[in-house]
């Protein structure tokens, strides 16, 4: 054992406080002119699905280098942050069905940003049971890494769906050429906020999982080791007496 | 052999989404028609979905259902709707409608209302005693 894997804490102490300060204020903005309370919805979803996007980029970056590297260190990082992603896109598209039924009318319809959000999700999903389609380490970066790659030309169609189609899904509102469209500081406060505790909740479960893939890679490994012959079908265990 | 899987799988995967795309995406890529395109359609039997804004002061109860008109800014159609509005259906607000054209009205059964990218919190609480909005409030 070369290397010990450190265990951090503070990664959920980080989480603790940063969700703690967004949930405060979503809490106390005030209640939108249209939808009501319905608004605070917004303030995790629209921060879910930043993540999302952070998340399936960082594996994008993460399987170009192991690609060109072929270091499992890259590998590792796409692995744990396709997991983040696919959960943040989850509780993105679950959370906007909450919102949609009480404000469009219905939970689901197929426009292009819900429909392209619905495949995105599952490409992930099918990134991650692929990645469990083998133990070996190497083999399954390799796999996994194309499609880490491939993976990533969503990550654009899905955002800018609003605005290269007629969706029924509003465009964005933070992130637009002249400036937000939410008027009330204390809503863009709540909105800001939400999106960088979950940034900060992003980074503190990468370092979580980065340590458990570790530490499960090793016991893979240490499990490996006991199983394989010492050495080889060569050498073959003495046997005491001849069986009749 | 094996080799090939590392191409095979994700290739699929790649193939299986492009055609979700191709065939159950197109029709739906832009969601709904505007005003200006219905008046290009053809009247007839075709479901069709209208989007568009809510006139002020065109909204009325009828017996089945509300009636209104929806407006791109250009064009305005008029639509009855039956059945129960949305929640927050009211004047001004965006709502996209599915039915069907007669040349001269739109026919709705189902209604969605579409929230725009805007959050106010001072022009007016919601009021659930004026469903539809007061026409002062709409400039």
């Amino acid at each position: 054992m070369q290397s010990q894997t450190r265990i951090r804490r503070w990664p959920w102490i980080a989480i603790g406080l940063s969700l703690a300060v967004a949930f405060t204020l979503s809490m106390v903005s005030p209640a939108d002119s249209v939808q009501g309370d319905l608004v605070r919805i917004m303030y995790v979803h629209v921060p879910s699905a930043w993540l999302a996007y952070l998340a399936f980029f960082v594996t994008f970056i993460g399987s170009v280098a192991y690609l060109i590297t072929r270091s499992l260190r890259w590998d590792r990082i796409a692995a744990a942050s396709a997991e983040i992603g696919v959960y943040f896109t989850g509780l993105a598209i679950a959370l906007g069905m909450t919102w949609a039924k009480p404000t469009w009318g219905v939970w689901w319809t197929w426009d292009a940003r819900l429909t392209l959000t619905a495949i995105m999700f599952f490409v992930y999903l099918g990134y991650l049971a692929l990645r469990r389609t083998t133990d070996d380490q190497v083999l399954r970066a390799g796999r996994a890494s194309v499609l880490g790659v491939l993976g990533a030309i969503q990550i654009p169609l899905v955002h800018f769906s609003v605005i290269w189609w007629r969706t029924l899904h509003q465009p964005p509102s933070l992130v637009r050429p002249d400036g937000p469209a939410i008027q009330d500081p204390m809503m863009l406060a709540a909105l800001i906020g939400g999106v960088v505790a979950f940034t900060i909740v992003y980074v503190s479960l990468m370092v979580k999982r980065i340590e458990l893939i570790h530490l499960e890679d090793r016991k893979v490994d240490m499990e490996s080791a006991v199983e394989r012959p010492v050495a080889g079908e060569a050498v073959t265990a003495p046997e005491l007496g001849a069986s009749s | 052999m094996k080799r090939y899987w590392k191409f095979i799988i994700p290739a699929g995967i790649v193939v299986v989404v492009l055609v979700v795309m191709v065939t159950g995406l197109n029709a739906n890529l832009v969601y709904f028609n505007t005003p200006t395109e219905l008046g290009q359609q053809q009247a007839g039997d075709a479901r069709l979905r209208l989007g568009g804004q809510v006139v002020p002061g065109t909204v009325i109860d009828t017996e089945t259902g509300v009636a209104f008109d929806v407006t791109d800014g250009r064009e305005a159609v008029s639509v009855v709707h039956t059945g129960a509005p949305q929640q927050l259906f009211q004047e001004g607000i965006g709502v996209v409608v599915e039915g069907t054209w007669d040349g001269n009205e739109f026919h709705s059964d189902s209604m969605l209302v579409k929230h725009d990218e805007n959050y106010t919190s001072d022009d007016g609480e919601y009021d659930p005693n004026h469903p539809y909005g007061d026409e002062s409030d709409q400039s």
